[in-house]
């Protein structure tokens, strides 16, 4: 065996990289990251220029194809009603993300026992619940304790920062209605936290935290990995896992530079996202595998799920003030969260507000795309200026985060003909938003208008039933039957035992909610299983 | 920050010719007459300032911008013929101008912006509780749960 051999190998450097390379190498592990992109560093985020939303339109869009940076690999969209979102460099798409942190709840892991749809998960809420905890407080999570619509003792670390005036206008007028809301939960600190700074309110989340507050996992979390002796190569683009004559992983080629190379590793986690992975799985066929690697179930790439999620926004009188940071929620609600079958669906939608101000170019589509006559309207010429100065300050956004059911005509596959900077074939995406979705997002934006209209808007439309999510789930889905799932309920690959998957690929449903508390959840429960178990592990020796 | 803090980087995007600026200048007005207390497009500086800072970072824009300061043509009819038959080419354009505008610091202020780019605001001690007075948050409280438990057996 070679000296570099691994402990363990981690494919991607976002946020269940990050969660499970501090873990395992606090816990002694000798530890490899390889990650496609780069660090992030601070000083090149657009946030603090006055072109910034420019800049995000374009070299810091969400969409790679958009980006077209050289670590980013090509997504075909051509069968996909959902555009994509990811962030490829060290926190992966937490670098980017409004930082939104929203636990799961108990009915999102018993979908099949309590509404009769999918799977339910092999694992429940309360199992789950001491690693949100953990992650909870290793990314310096704010927020309120004490909110009904969880279980008793979810009490984020940190208080919460402030719902500001958008929160306090709509949580009025969710008052009058007598529905469900409560402080936003945010993967920002509302005071010094760690390796976090205090948020100093900036507005700009989505384009890069430009001053280190936001619980990015390159900010939070590979600060303890890196001074934990992990070892992080970047601008490494990993093409294949490996496996020894025992069928057992035992390490990853990557490309780095334009160099092939070898990672040998006794056990192999793989982070890249719910496209990226079922990609790399998918990369990783053999005479063994030929269907891909620990595919024997067929899921793999299958089952994808994104949250195509709606939009609505109400003009106020107020001023707002609403450019006051930070992006990540500023009230939420799941007052239409849980299943009730009048409504003609099952599942839910968890609301949340944003401020707008902060991104006044999107003013454009909100009054341009706008439901209700809305677009119709003029907007460009001598409106221009009156729409502006009637939304900039005084818009309220609602986003209506639906659950979104697998099925598994929505998958991920290799588009050999769009390959990326190092000719790895892409990844395409066959996405069509299932009814129970729409009716689920119609649904619920109707109800947010009547939000909107109790906290007093002057107007309010929907302005897209459609937007990308960023969230990228279900695609190596965990269950206990081989054949009806690709890993175990600690993220083991059924077929290949010394390889996990510790990401979002693998969700059994959507949920209701955005993903990263879940995924952080899942990778550290992985990492505590492997450190717990690491006498039983059976690891590649070859 | 105040409004002399921002500086101008040289565009780094070949600039446009006073002719290309000129035919900009109609174009982009047309856009944004100004009103409300803003200024009209070219009154804010977007085509001889503002647009160099869009282009430079937008190579995408940079050449859509290009492409319709070529075309011949009133001014009001090229843009209703681009909205009409291509509207991605018309939308580009437009967000590129816009883009322009609300780099301003004079525009920015004229919405409400407290500073030419994003500013900190950091929260007093107090500003989070003081957002819940009148307990707003307790009526929510007193409803009770809301959510199904995980099913037992």
């Amino acid at each position: 065996m070679s000296t570099d051999v691994a402990d363990v190998l981690i494919i991607g450097a976002g946020a269940s990289g990050g969660v499970a390379a501090k873990h395992l190498a606090e816990a002694g592990f000798s530890v490899v990251v390889l990650e496609q992109g780069d660090w992030v560093n601070q000083s090149d985020l657009p946030g603090l220029r006055p072109e910034y939303e420019v800049l995000g339109g374009g070299p810091w869009h969400p969409n790679p194809n958009v980006r077209q940076r050289p670590e980013d690999y090509p997504i075909n969209l051509d069968d996909s009603a959902a555009v994509i979102g990811m962030f490829n460099g060290v926190g992966g798409s937490t670098v980017l993300y409004a930082s939104c942190w929203c636990r799961a709840k108990p009915s999102d892991f018993r979908v099949r026992t309590l509404d009769g749809v999918a799977d339910d998960w092999p694992v429940s809420y309360e199992e789950l619940e001491p690693f949100y905890r953990q992650v909870e407080y290793d990314l310096g999570i704010s927020g309120q304790a004490g909110n009904p619509a969880y279980p008793p003792g979810y009490a984020p670390p940190l208080p919460s920062l402030p719902i500001n005036m958008a929160g306090r206008v709509m949580a009025q007028g969710m008052n009058k209605l007598g529905w469900h809301w409560w402080p936003g939960y945010n993967s920002i600190p509302s005071q010094d936290h760690l390796h976090q700074k205090k948020c100093e309110r900036y507005g700009v989340c989505m384009y890069g935290c430009p001053q280190g507050a936001k619980g990015s996992t390159d900010v939070a979390l590979f600060p303890d990995a890196l001074a934990h002796g992990a070892r992080l190569e970047t601008r490494a683009r990993v093409a294949r896992i490996s496996l020894d004559e025992n069928g057992l992983a035992n390490g990853a080629v990557y490309f780095q530079d334009g160099v092939e190379k070898f990672q040998p590793a006794k056990l192999v986690l793989v982070g890249a996202n719910g496209i990226g992975t079922p990609r790399l799985l998918l990369m990783s066929e053999s005479a063994g595998h030929p269907d891909g690697l620990a595919n024997s179930s067929g899921l793999v790439g299958k089952r994808f799920m994104t949250h195509p999620f709606g939009t609505s926004v109400g003009l106020y009188e107020e001023d707002l003030e609403d450019w006051v940071g930070p992006t990540g929620e500023a009230i939420e609600s799941m007052q239409f969260y849980e299943t009730d079958p009048s409504r003609g669906f099952v599942r839910g939608s968890k609301w949340h507000i944003i401020p707008s101000a902060g991104r006044p170019l999107g003013m454009i589509n909100r009054f341009t795309m706008g439901e209700g006559g809305v677009a119709d309207e003029p907007f460009w010429g001598e409106a221009f200026t009156e729409r502006m100065k009637a939304s900039v300050g005084h818009l309220i956004e609602w986003m209506i985060m639906p659950d979104d059911l697998p099925e598994e005509h929505n998958r991920i596959t290799l588009d050999h003909e769009k390959t990326d900077s190092d000719g790895l074939p892409g990844a395409k995406v066959a996405y069509v938003t299932g009814e129970n979705t729409r009716k689920l997002v119609d649904w619920n934006l109707q109800r947010s208008l009547e939000a909107h209209e109790a906290a007093g808007a002057t107007k309010a439309w929907i302005t897209n039933r459609n937007n990308p999510s960023w969230h990228n789930m279900g695609t190596a889905r965990m269950g206990d039957d081989p054949e009806t799932s690709v890993v175990n309920r600690w993220g083991q690959a059924h077929d290949v035992p010394n390889l996990y998957v510790i990401d979002g690929s693998q969700f059994v449903t959507a949920t209701g909610v955005n993903p990263t508390a879940t995924i952080c959840a899942l990778a550290k429960r992985t990492a505590a299983y492997l450190v717990e178990n690491r006498r039983e592990q059976k690891v590649s020796t070859a | 920050m105040s409004i002399t803090d921002v500086t101008i980087q040289p565009a780094s995007a070949p600039v446009l010719s006073e002719e290309q600026r000129a035919r900009l200048a109609v174009l982009a007005d047309l856009l944004i007459s100004g009103g409300a207390g803003l200024p009209s497009a070219s009154g804010a500086e977007v085509p001889t300032q503002w647009i160099d800072r869009v282009l430079a970072v937008r190579a995408d824009l940079d050449a859509t911008v290009r492409a319709v300061l070529e075309l011949e043509g009133d001014p009001g009819e090229v843009l209703a013929g681009l909205r009409a038959d291509s509207p991605e080419v018309f939308g580009a354009f437009a967000m590129a101008v816009a883009g322009a505008y609300l780099i301003n610091p004079r525009v920015r202020r004229g919405l409400g912006y407290p500073g030419p780019a994003p500013m900190k605001n950091p929260a007093l001690p107090d500003e989070a509780e003081a957002y819940l007075e009148g307990g707003i948050l307790d009526v929510v409280v007193a409803r009770g749960p809301i959510y199904r438990p995980t099913p037992q057996g």
